[in-house]
């Protein structure tokens, strides 16, 4: 197992420098804004685009300043600085990212709380009245796009604009450290819409799942051997049926911490989705890096540790 | 300077367009009030505006003191070092925090006043001699810089600001096309292609509160209006210029002093990042504890300002509507335009003259080399209905020339009607008199014969691809092939528009709003031969006839208000007559604050909300 964790770890480092240079890739070869001329401004001359072009590193090779990039990350931990700004990739990052975690860590605890339990129940009495309903409810919910979730929730629940003025709309969004009640409530319907599509998914995902392992031999087995239906379902149905949701849920919680743009633009919530599509916006290009860096490692690093979780769950699985 | 503003708010706010129709009614001109005015040309009603609609009557005075109002944006600032901003909300900001030279009130789009300067120089009281090429200016004593720095303001403060225009660490957008190499009357020793900031030949200082310009020929007035853009706002050397040696200059991201009534709010050392700046995430201004209202003719009624940036403008709008103490700060929504319209009239502002958008066309290059052609898409060209693509009558009026309403030469260029050239009267497109001009440029049919393809290139968002077909319509009506490409808008100016050796044949979502009133800064840097250069270019259609420079050359030069604004007028009717580019249309900007709020707009920056005349209902 521990070679096997290295041997990914390692792995990773070189997809995220795959990553990163495909980026660079992709910056200079497609069409986008001339970051010199932006910051040169509308009448900027032409010295003054070359000055600017020369001083941000941009008038030489690409893969001299790919060279230059990857050496400042792992020598100096440095992801540079906004071409806009002047201000450290690294420290808006850091600026940012608690919004975020707290948005994808909430979230991901509401869509496990609704979706597991709805996938067994469903897969439990399924063809029942509830599994009917819960099937249909999670349809429409993976129907609607996020966006129009956002604004529909805003207008009817927000304190501000709603027409219940229930909880705290957009915009009132504070840090944990700044006032822990705060914080919660103004996250409780960013949670509630960045889960809903995910829980809709999940619960569809393991009650197919868990059909299916109810049928496989073991489970004949254990309820010919007397076991109560709860442990047969929970401690054998349920342990093998929930592997594909261990899957998706790695693969999420990595691209959401990556940024869930669209839910911190509609209740303006300051994370790392917001920083990425402003500093696409601006051809920020060293932001634009940065994030993107991040997200392939958080995608990196939920996929080994899914794969970790695999070992644990399912006894089948050795390394 | 580029109308990015419009263009930025529409690629965010284009999902949720509804398109306001003319709902009929008496007509009214969107510069007077909603009792009347005349029509604008036939294809568009106007939509009369509702009591307070028009921010043109608004009172600068007898505003209540204190409270905090809040502002609400989903556009981020680009600059706060007034060397740097060149964008309409910057220059709000900007304008609260710094004092330039000159200003214009916020009920006048057109009428200058001393700011920090103690009076407009003029021939009369000796600040305009030497025949228009030396201006003197002399400032108001006992101004303070805000905390760190807290020392008087000097006329040496103010050189150094401007000079450091031309550090290329700065960036400044306008030096070269008002001070510089590229301004019909540049300053002494400016167009030296080593010169790169410091101390300038052509601005002296012969004590602390005296300025003096020298320029290389005559340019009195355009210098007058340039010194009322925020560069000539005073800086103190010995606290920016260490920070100007980084590249960029981490003045205006790092930190910031003031010397207007308010300051944006910072620690001991002068620090705003993470303090009261927080780029994409907000910003506080708080008043500036060295201000002295006695020497200030604002009011600044507010104790403090806090600005959220980003969110879903389409919420905004509704929180703005629905709360208190709020106003928005960038583009207003369509939807929530026309919501505030129908349903808060009190509320919301439609500010005239708040730039123009065209359709450039290439005259160097390909089809559009031919002025008959030319003059053939001016023809054909439903200007109607790029009012209603853009949101209606309420946002937007057809355009009919380039120097548009509120700046100095409207009337005298034509007004809301225009020249009166055959490609002209017509905004609904007149396609009869586009075949007429086709066969002047010589196609017998009336349509072009040719197999080239015309190249036209479009931003994106919002309404752009609205706009972008009724170009193209119009283009295949006389024959042309339009091949149509949308890029990002921001691509669009800076890898193609903007660089001449692309030959793109046309640029239907271009626009522009103008530096000042005069009509200097709407038609040099756009149709100025000179001013072409090889990337980042603004003369989109690359116009460089003789005639159209030397007339531009003689119009620069002259002093005399009337005949100046009138000079001009007959270079926007040249313009019109060599149909260099298509006016669309004339913008409105519309502007939404909370009911306890009393707004006043800045009519020279697009109506946004000037905080220093600002104030709540109940504070």
């Amino acid at each position: 197992m521990t070679t096997y964790i290295i041997r990914r770890i390692l792995w990773g480092i070189v997809l995220i420098i795959l990553v990163s240079a495909l980026t660079f890739l992709f910056f200079n070869v497609f069409p986008s804004a001339d970051p010199a001329v932006l910051r040169a401004g509308r009448n900027g001359s032409p010295q003054t685009i070359a000055y600017i072009r020369h001083e941000l590193g941009l008038d030489r090779p690409v893969y001299v300043q790919f060279w230059n990039y990857m050496k400042g990350i792992f020598l100096h931990f440095n992801f540079g600085y906004s071409f806009y700004s002047g201000a450290s990739v690294l420290d808006l990052i850091k600026d940012r990212l608690p919004a975020t975690i707290s948005l994808t860590v909430g979230a991901a605890i509401f869509w496990l709380l609704m979706g597991i339990p709805i996938g067994i129940l469903s897969a439990v009495k399924r063809g029942g009245f509830l599994d009917r309903t819960a099937m249909g409810g999670a349809l429409v919910f993976v129907s609607m796009p996020t966006f129009w979730l956002g604004l529909i929730v805003l207008f009817l629940f927000a304190d501000d604009i709603g027409q219940w003025h229930v909880f705290p709309g957009a915009n009132s969004y504070v840090g944990l450290t700044v006032s822990p009640v705060d914080w919660f409530t103004s996250l409780i319907l960013p949670w509630f819409v960045l889960a809903a599509t995910s829980a809709a998914i999940y619960s569809r995902v393991l009650r197919g799942s868990l059909i299916e392992t109810m049928g496989e031999d073991y489970i004949r087995t254990a309820r010919a051997k007397g076991l109560k239906e709860n442990r047969v379902v929970w401690r054998h149905g349920v342990r093998s049926a929930i592997t594909p949701v261990v899957t998706i849920f790695g693969l999420d919680v990595g691209a959401l911490l990556g940024g869930a743009v669209i839910t911190e633009t509609v209740f303006d919530i300051p994370g790392i989705g917001r920083l990425n599509y402003d500093a696409i916006i601006h051809s920020d290009f060293p932001i634009v890096q940065g994030t993107v860096i991040l997200a392939a490692l958080f995608i990196v690093v939920a996929n080994i540790i899914v794969d970790i979780a695999y070992a644990y769950l399912d006894p089948r699985v050795r390394y | 300077m580029r109308g990015s503003r419009s263009a930025i708010a529409a690629a965010i706010t284009g999902l949720l367009a509804v398109g306001l129709t003319a709902c009929g009614g008496s007509s009214s001109s969107s510069k007077s009030s909603a009792s009347g005015g005349s029509s604008t040309t036939s294809g568009v009603q106007s939509i009369p505006l509702k009591p307070g609609e028009n921010p043109s009557g608004q009172s600068l005075t007898g505003g209540k003191k204190g409270g905090t109002l809040t502002e609400l944006s989903n556009g981020d600032f680009e600059h706060l070092d007034p060397g740097s901003a060149y964008y309409a909300l910057d220059y709000q900001v900007v304008q609260a925090t710094d004092r330039p030279l000159f200003s214009y009130p916020p009920n006048s789009a057109s009428t200058i006043r001393p700011d920090l300067a103690t009076a407009i120089p003029t021939t009369a009281n000796g600040g305009i001699t030497d025949g228009g090429k030396t201006v003197t200016v002399h400032i108001t004593p006992g101004i303070h810089y805000s905390p760190p720095v807290n020392r008087e303001v000097t006329a040496q403060d103010v050189a150094f600001a401007l000079e450091r225009g031309a550090n290329p660490n700065v960036g400044n957008a306008y030096w070269p096309a008002y001070f510089g190499s590229a301004s019909p009357a540049p300053l002494e020793g400016s167009t030296a292609s080593s010169y790169k900031g410091g101390p300038l030949k052509g601005i002296q200082t012969p004590n602390k509160t005296t300025i003096v310009f020298h320029m290389t020929k005559p340019g009195a007035a355009t210098l007058i209006s340039a010194l009322s853009l925020p560069l000539s706002s005073p800086l103190p050397p010995e606290f920016v210029g260490p920070l100007d040696k980084h590249a960029p200059t981490t003045y205006g991201t790092n930190y910031l002093v003031a010397v207007g009534p308010y300051m944006i709010q910072a620690d001991k050392s002068g620090k705003v990042s993470g303090v009261g700046y927080n780029p994409g995430k907000n910003e506080t201004l708080v008043r500036n504890p060295n201000w002295n209202a006695k020497l200030d003719w604002r009011p600044a009624y507010l104790n403090e300002i806090k600005v959220n940036v980003g969110g879903d403008s389409t919420v905004i709008g509704q929180q703005v509507l629905k709360g208190s103490d709020q106003v928005q700060l960038d583009t207003v929504a369509q939807a929530v335009v026309k919501q505030a319209y129908q349903q808060y009239p009190a509320q919301i502002t439609f500010t005239p003259g708040s730039g123009m958008h065209y359709l450039t066309l290439d005259t160097q290059h390909g089809v559009f080399k031919n002025v008959n052609i030319r003059r053939a898409v001016y023809a054909a060209l439903d200007r109607a209905a790029i009012v209603k693509a853009r949101g209606g009558a309420l946002v937007a009026e057809p355009g009919t020339h380039f120097i548009y309403p509120g700046s100095i030469g409207y009337a005298q260029a034509g007004g809301a009607a225009g020249p009166s050239v055959a490609w002209n009267t017509n905004v609904n497109g007149n396609v009869a008199e586009a075949h007429k001009l086709m066969v002047a440029a010589g196609y017998h049919s009336g349509k072009y014969t040719g197999n080239d393809q015309t190249q036209v290139v479009y931003g994106q968002g919002g309404n752009g691809p609205a706009i972008a077909q009724i170009v193209a319509n119009a283009m295949t009506e006389i024959g042309l092939h339009p091949k149509v490409s949308g890029v990002d808008q921001s691509t669009m100016y800076s890898k193609y528009c903007g660089v001449p050796k692309q030959e793109i044949d046309s640029c239907p979502t271009a626009g522009w709003i103008r530096d000042f009133a005069d009509p200097l800064s709407i038609l040099l840097p756009t149709f100025y031969g000179p001013a072409i250069v090889p990337t980042n270019n603004s003369n989109w259609s690359q116009q460089n006839d003789p005639a159209i420079n030397s007339a531009m050359e003689k119009a620069a030069a002259i002093q005399n208000p009337a005949a100046h604004a009138q000079a001009w007028a007959n270079v926007d009717k040249m313009l019109v007559n060599d149909a260099v580019a298509v006016p669309e249309d004339f913008d409105n900007q519309p502007n939404i604050e909370s009911k306890d709020v009393a707004g006043v707009n800045m009519l020279w920056n697009e109506g946004t909300w000037d905080l220093a005349f600002t104030s709540l209902k109940n504070p």
